[in-house]
């Protein structure tokens, strides 16, 4: 519910694109809120055009860097198996026949890879500001992916990914704790799907 | 020279059963063993038990353990409330399901659901003894002087995509669950090690109910 309701406050107060300035700012605050994932495991909760399902992610950081993703239900059966290469290669280890669709596949990839933060080109990145935040803008093959601090860049306050022209997905994560966040939250703005993760301890 | 090669079939086949399952042997009389897992079953009106169950990663080299608690009573009516580390409970009660996750609660026929359906199949034929009848799966039975191993293989296509085989490990005392292994098909398995196993306790019908 607390999860719910800071989603609603957040992405409440989606971006006006064109509104924005240019700004001078260091892209390198935005290295304290990677998620420093070594292994942690996330109750998931998600909700798909009136369909409702949960289970368990885990994700784990592998020897060779890369990060592997594994969403099974409550009783053990995998849904999927993803892994992310920090140069931005995506392998699909594994993923149960209903899901195994392009369209849901690339849909997820890019929802995980904009929480993940490999992909954040430095050379690249333009930054802005509109209304006391900062915008970090990195271009991706298609659209761009934003994250959004306060001024200050003390507090990562969303992440979006966009076309020109409008916002797609906005995403949070809040509560570090030695550098994973405790709380994920992803919200689609074009189609109903919503994915929250809350950590689990083990 | 036939009766060589029939001979030397017989021997690697033998091998081979034992290489799977060691300790276990195939069961020579299944009519005799479908006879007796039915007696028995037919004599157990209600099972309660505490589960363990080790999700293994095998590639990840990880391992999810939670625990909870397990209630069946006859007929078809089953309920697993996960407690540790994430509380989860599922109701499978004849053909509808109750899942409560967090604060969301679902209610969903299983004749529509074909994945609860399945589970639901799965869960109750395990309890009351109907595995050895399940047409979706092939059926192999082994057995050591405690235990009886029935391995379930897919054969119907909607199974075949989710499990490689399923092996539920019954105790031949009184032909109680022990275990349910299941193997997916990436390699990973799923193990619920039941404890505690009371028989024929007093349990009330409505920790079934679905309002």
């Amino acid at each position: 519910m607390i999860l719910i309701s800071s989603l609603v406050i957040l992405f409440g107060c989606a971006p006006s694109y064109k509104q924005m300035q240019s700004a001078v700012a260091d892209v390198q605050v935005l290295q304290k809120f990677k998620p420093a994932f070594s292994v942690a495991l996330y109750n998931t909760t998600v909700d798909v055009v009136g369909n409702h399902l949960s289970g368990l992610l885990l994700i784990k950081k592998m020897p060779d860097s890369s990060t592997r993703m594994v969403f099974s239900n409550e009783m053990g059966f995998s849904f999927f198996d993803f892994g992310f290469k920090p140069g931005g290669d995506f392998k699909v280890y594994s993923i149960m026949k209903k899901l195994d669709k392009r369209s849901v596949i690339k849909t997820l990839q890019h929802d995980f890879e904009l929480i993940l933060m490999n992909n954040l080109d430095n050379s690249k990145a333009v930054v802005k500001t509109n209304a006391g935040f900062t915008y970090f803008i990195f271009p991706q093959s298609k659209g761009f992916n934003y994250y959004i601090t306060n001024q200050s860049g003390t507090e990562l306050i969303r992440m979006e990914r966009a076309s020109n022209k409008k916002t797609i997905v906005e995403a949070v994560m809040k509560n570090y704790i030695n550098g994973i966040p405790d709380t994920i939250g992803i919200s689609h703005k074009t189609f109903e799907f919503n994915i929250g993760l809350k950590r689990i301890e083990r | 020279m036939r009766k060589i090669i029939i001979l030397m079939l017989v021997l690697v086949s033998g091998f081979a059963v034992k290489a799977q399952y060691p300790g276990y042997t195939a069961v020579a009389d299944l009519a005799k063993f479908k006879t007796a897992f039915a007696a028995a079953t037919q004599k157990t009106n209600s099972i309660k038990a505490d589960f363990v169950q080790d999700k293994n990663l095998s590639m990840l080299s990880e391992k999810i353990t939670s625990k909870g608690n397990f209630w069946f009573k006859k007929d078809s009516r089953v309920r697993m409330e996960y407690t540790t580390p994430f509380k989860y409970l599922m109701i499978l009660n004849k053909d509808k399901a109750y899942v409560k996750d967090g604060a969301k609660e679902s209610k969903v026929s299983t004749k529509s659901n074909k994945m609860f359906q399945q589970i639901n199949k799965i869960m109750i034929d395990c309890m009351q003894g109907a595995t050895l009848d399940n047409t979706d799966f092939k059926t192999r039975v082994f057995e050591n002087k405690t235990s009886a191993l029935v391995e379930l293989t897919p054969v119907t296509k909607g199974m075949k995509e989710m499990f490689k085989s399923i092996n539920v490990i019954v105790d031949k005392k009184d032909f109680s669950v022990v275990s349910i292994q299941m193997q997916e098909l990436s390699g990973d398995n799923t193990i619920m090690r039941f404890t505690n196993k009371e028989l024929n306790a007093a349990i009330p019908d409505n920790l079934f109910d679905i309002n």
